[in-house]
């Protein structure tokens, strides 16, 4: 619990303040706006929470995976960090277009580690699309 | 002096200007407009809906058009409003539900850009109601059908079309030059998409045999057509038609993407695909195969993710800054969800 609202809590009360005293009272042709304005603070909010952890995890992933491509390149040693996911999602697409992932069982574990780091962002973006257990829907 | 905002609309130099142009299209000397607004929606074209009174002449009465124009700025693929009012013409006259279109403005110093008007139908066309106000579909079965049977009739078009030259010469292979197409915008972006990048290396190793080549409309969906009284009124958004792969568009279709509320329902959240389908086939006389389906969904998913970044683009750097459009940039990330759901379903 902290002491006085961070981004997340800021966000989260302006959008209800929105949408129980300001969108009532705007006329029907503004209403659509109001509504996207509240979606992109709900999505601001979630981004503040989950962020950095989904940024954090798609850089392992993306690391793990292309470790395992026998490329010393990559396979420096030490901890990802979100600032490393430019190079890494570069260096996937590099891979994946040269045909590296192509193998039924690197095929398999490119596909699930980029269902969980899609879930993830879906998460933030709209987790009302998410289908449950990514691992079960693949089934 | 006080004046509604409607009237000044009629009155302003536009309203004047198509008032003026209108009557040397019907030979009319005294074209009145009585409204002219712009309709919502449409981030790539602007309409307008236009009412015109006429007193003589052989379009004599009361008329509702819609006057399509370009957006301040468009996406490369669109067509031009010429191109996009040949397509209608040819599409019309082949018995597709669309609106019909009457008049087509090449001459800039009218109203500032190229423009159109066409035939206004009624009916409604957001997805979000049509997929989940039951009363406005009470036969979702029959309004799949017809969707199926009217998307096979644009599909009866065939190259060569004299009226249609002005249109892109089909790719050799249209899933391929598709899957480059997309890669080049890619490498245009900053950032790289491993979703997107593996949902395309996807398809362009399962890339499917070849199909005749037809005429598709690009935007075939649940929100690109009007309902009226339950049935079909007609087709719009026609500005990314070409020649293609009929499948493309059974595939954008049925897209889980494109289905609104109703994710369940295949055939556009309207109904299963099974009515769609056989309406399709009922004119087309052949039906796709379950996974050339998952194919062409697959394919629609990273479309649509390539056409949400461009949309993006243009709030962020193209000078259009807009939340619609930076929401829209968004919605990659469930289509990258949705893609690398349809690539884990069938086998590396």
């Amino acid at each position: 619990m902290r002491d006085i609202s961070d981004a997340a809590d800021l966000m989260t009360t302006a959008r209800e303040a929105l949408l129980s005293e300001l969108l009532p009272a705007l006329p029907k042709d503004r209403r659509y706006v109001g509504l996207m304005i509240a979606n992109v603070m709900a999505i601001a909010a979630r981004e503040h929470r989950l962020g950095f952890d989904a940024a954090q995890s798609e850089a392992a992933r993306l690391r793990n995976l292309l470790e395992e491509q026998h490329d010393s390149r990559t396979a420096a040693a030490g901890s990802v960090s979100p600032a490393d996911l430019p190079a890494l999602r570069a260096a996937a697409r590099t891979a994946i277009r040269a045909g590296v992932f192509d193998s039924p069982p690197r095929a398999a574990a490119l596909g699930a580690a980029l269902l969980h780091t899609a879930a993830d962002w879906v998460a933030i973006s709209n987790p009302k699309a998410l289908r449950g257990d990514p691992d079960a829907a693949r089934r | 002096m006080q004046q509604t905002l409607r009237d000044t609309a009629t009155e302003t130099p536009a309203a004047t200007a198509i008032a003026r142009w209108l009557g040397e299209q019907m030979s009319a000397s005294d074209v009145r407009v009585t409204r002219y607004e712009r309709l919502p929606g449409g981030a790539i074209q602007d309409n307008f809906l236009l009412d015109v009174d006429i007193a003589k002449g052989p379009w004599r009465g009361s008329h509702g058009f819609v006057l399509r124009t370009d957006a301040p700025s468009n996406i490369a693929a669109s067509l031009t409003r010429a191109q996009e009012f040949a397509v209608l013409n040819v599409a019309h006259a082949a018995g597709v539900a669309t609106p019909k279109p009457l008049f087509l403005c090449r001459d800039r110093a009218v109203i500032g850009r190229e423009f159109f008007v066409m035939e206004r139908l009624p009916g409604i066309a957001p997805g979000h109601r049509l997929t989940r106000e039951a009363e406005l579909v009470p036969d979702p079965d029959a309004l799949a059908h017809a969707l199926g049977v009217n998307l096979a009739r644009i599909h009866a078009i065939r190259p060569p079309v004299v009226a249609l030259d002005e249109l892109a010469p089909p790719a050799a292979d249209p899933a391929l030059a598709a899957i480059a197409d997309y890669r080049a915008y890619l490498d245009r972006l900053d950032d790289a998409y491993p979703a997107l990048e593996w949902g395309l290396r996807w398809c362009e190793r399962h890339a499917p045999s070849a199909s005749t080549i037809t005429l598709i409309h690009r935007d075939y969906r649940t929100g690109n057509y009007l309902v009226e009284g339950g049935r079909l009124a007609g087709v719009l958004d026609w500005e990314f038609a070409g020649w293609g792969d009929p499948r493309e568009d059974l595939g954008w279709f049925t897209a889980r993407c494109w289905r609104f509320a109703a994710v369940d329902r295949e055939a556009g959240g309207i109904a299963s695909s099974d009515p769609f389908l056989a309406g399709y086939e009922s004119i087309a006389g052949w039906r796709i195969s379950r996974s050339e389906l998952d194919y062409w969904q697959l394919m629609a998913h990273l479309r649509w993710a390539v056409i949400a970044l461009q949309q993006a683009q243009r709030h962020l750097v193209g000078g259009e800054r807009s939340l619609e459009l930076a929401l829209t940039g968004r919605i990659v990330h469930e289509l990258e969800y949705e893609a690398l759901q349809l690539t884990a379903r069938s086998p590396a």
